[in-house]
């Protein structure tokens, strides 16, 4: 849409001005202590490489209270669960990282389709105004080039940022957007061509080639799926839920309910497909019995079943938590050059 | 202490000898990783697999984490504390004495990733060691750093960092520094009830519950692990900070007299938690009142899981 600069002189006026009326949510701390939290205006960082946890907790946190009920017959509606409704509130995110944001569309995509509008997601995930900041310097185990992405990329945002000489430049993408930077002091620009650059060069500090793994869905979903390399795959795999908790695009959840004397709860807690018990049926079938067969889940999922599912696009980004935080270091750029095409031997 | 060049290669030697003589079926050790400040378990069948095998100061998990229920003929690559793990399985009837093969490593202790970045914060790309000194390069610096300085916690107080108890070493033996005094946890020990609760209520405050030092860890091989039972479910699944604690506080009492110190735990806890905190305190009961370290010997027992009539029995009231 349109282009603006903002001096680096104006940087708090311009974060005031756009949590105007919002909570202003941005990366705060360092390294591993670095979340998605509540901050001011004067206290933006623009010098973070990304959270550690991804930004997915904002709109789908660990544990979310859906419903409730209390037990006191004196009072109207005892033992009836009661909506607890969505307590989302307006906010922008500044800061967001391109990885991040298309994760978010991805795991919009499973809360809001034809078939299901989740209103805890919903409210949540609209009422908040998303400012991206483009990556110029990608980490060590960055690889969004290699699942179609970019270190500029604009996909679930309503603004990009870039840190230039001087300030920031932005790119307006939504009419919502737009309305919001029109409303402080930044001043138009024409960045494309600097935009165009700085994105090129972006890519080029990447080890990743780009779209490197789109071959994965263009092949046959059971071949992929009999390949003789997953139970090789799976070997050291502790099936531990860091992956899928640090995950920006893994959305599966155990809805749980818990009571007391005095009234009880309905809420849903983030679940992990690498867990023994997530697939565990009342029967007492589990349908995916060893780590094998859940490890071939994971990645199967994030790079065939997502993608047939949405178009084409990966339900992996290229964040590289993953790949940092696996203790056993299987790491998904390993795994899905794996799946680029048939495994020759069960060795690998 | 011998070069890593030297131990790495002794340790593809063994692994082709015992393949190809069909001592062992496989070998658990570590290969190299695909990020930086990182070693990877790796699972060798093949003589001509055996050069993937390495030795550095990333070694840190604990290979005998994968012996419980595995078939067939095993030999494993051990530090001190890994090698006592593998051998307090056996004495716990999780692994046969005689499917085992333990290549033992004279450890000069493992790195903390947490203390290389207090030293230096940018991102790292290509690491390289040689002489006690890990070289730290990124995309326009080159950093050295003593190991000795960035060593972890639990390998400063080692008293065990040549495994004895293995079949073979692959390299000589490493002296080791002080035992634990605890010295930390008596001080807290002293402190009123809400102090110590506070402490290890702070200490947990960003657990997520993934379970990465539970399914890190060699002593946790329950087939269905308390935290996971569903009939009845003895656990909240939230992020109720009492569900969290008593997750925390089980598991330390699980390990009693079990844990060999090998920091597994800390880490693959991806949030950085002192979980070894809740089994140090176990191991300072253990030691206090039954004078025991597991693993080191082949025939003895737990003490929680025997009887002896010179038990201490104070706590029978």
């Amino acid at each position: 849409m349109t282009e603006y600069i903002v001096k680096e002189s104006n940087l708090t006026e311009f974060f005031q001005a756009v949590s105007q009326n919002r909570t202003l949510l941005s990366p705060v701390g360092q390294g591993e202590k670095c979340r998605l939290e509540p901050t001011t205006p004067d206290k933006i960082k623009l010098d973070f490489a990304n959270t550690h946890l991804s930004p997915k907790a904002s709109f789908f946190p660990q544990t979310e209270r859906l419903l409730a009920f209390h037990k006191d017959k004196s009072l109207p509606n005892s033992n009836v669960y009661q909506d607890l409704g969505d307590k989302a509130q307006d906010c922008v995110l500044f800061g967001l990282r391109p990885c991040d944001a298309k994760g978010l569309t991805v795991a919009n995509k499973v809360f809001q389709n034809d078939r299901f509008v989740d209103p805890y997601w919903k409210g949540k995930y609209e009422k908040a105004l998303k400012i991206g900041l483009a990556c110029l310097k990608p980490s060590p185990q960055c690889f969004c080039a290699a699942v179609g992405g970019s270190p500029f990329g604009e996909q679930g945002l309503d603004v990009l940022a870039y840190v230039k000489e001087g300030g920031l430049g932005l790119k307006t993408l939504t009419e919502a957007g737009e309305a919001l930077i029109k409303s402080t002091k930044a001043e138009s620009a024409s960045l494309s061509n600097e935009i165009q650059k700085l994105e090129q060069e972006a890519y080029g500090l990447q080890k990743a080639e780009k779209d490197s793994y789109k071959v994965i869905t263009e092949r046959d979903l059971m071949e992929v799926y009999n390949d003789p390399h997953w139970p090789f795959t799976a070997e050291n795999c502790l099936n531990c839920g860091v992956c899928t908790f640090f995950c920006p695009t893994c959305h599966c959840f155990d809805i749980q309910d818990e009571q007391s004397e005095k009234g009880g709860v309905r809420m849903r807690n983030w679940d992990t497909c690498m867990s023994s018990l997530f697939t565990l049926h009342a029967s007492g079938h589990n349908p995916r019995p060893t780590k094998v067969e859940r490890v071939r889940q994971r990645f199967m999922h994030k790079l065939k079943y997502i993608p047939i599912k949405q178009d084409g696009v990966f339900g992996c980004t290229g964040c590289g938590r993953c790949v940092v935080m696996c203790p056993v270091n299987i790491d998904i750029r390993d795994v899905a050059a794996k799946m680029c095409r048939p495994t020759q031997t069960a060795k690998v | 202490m011998a070069a890593f060049e030297e131990i790495t290669k002794k340790i593809r030697q063994s692994a082709k000898t015992l393949l190809e003589s069909g001592r062992v079926q496989t070998v658990i050790g570590f290969r190299t990783a695909s990020t930086p400040l990182n070693a990877a378990p790796v699972f060798i069948r093949s003589a001509e697999d055996c050069d993937k095998l390495i030795w550095n100061s990333f070694c840190r998990l604990n290979l005998a984490n994968y012996l419980p229920g595995r078939e067939g003929k095993v030999a494993l690559v051990t530090k001190g504390c890994d090698a006592r793990s593998a051998v307090g399985q056996v004495s716990e009837n999780q692994f046969l004495r005689e499917n085992l093969y333990l290549i033992g490593v004279p450890c000069s202790g493992m790195v903390d990733n947490q203390k290389i970045e207090a030293k230096e914060p940018r991102p790292i790309v290509e690491v390289e060691e040689s002489d006690g000194v890990i070289t730290l390069k990124g995309q326009d610096f080159s950093t050295s750093v003593k190991i000795e300085e960035v060593l972890r916690r639990n390998c400063l107080t080692c008293s065990n960092r040549t495994p004895k108890l293995a079949d073979e070493l692959a390299g000589p033996e490493t002296s080791s520094p002080a035992a634990d005094d605890y010295s930390d946890l008596k001080a807290l020990l002293s402190k009123p009830l809400e102090e110590r609760m506070a402490y290890f209520k702070e200490l947990i405050k960003d657990c997520l519950r993934c379970y990465a030092c539970r399914n890190a860890c060699p002593l946790c091989y329950c087939p269905v692990c308390f935290v996971d039972e569903t009939l009845p479910q003895w656990l909240g699944k939230s992020d109720d900070p009492t569900d969290t604690f008593i997750f925390h506080l089980l598991r330390g009492f699980h390990c009693a007299g079990r844990c060999t110190a090998c920091g597994a735990c800390e880490t693959a806890c991806p949030v950085n938690i002192k979980v070894r905190e809740f089994n140090r305190l176990m191991e300072l009961s253990v030691e206090t009142n039954w004078n025991y370290s597991a693993g080191l010997s082949w025939e003895q027992k737990p003490p929680l899981t025997v009887f002896q009539v010179d038990d201490n029995a104070d706590f029978i009231k």
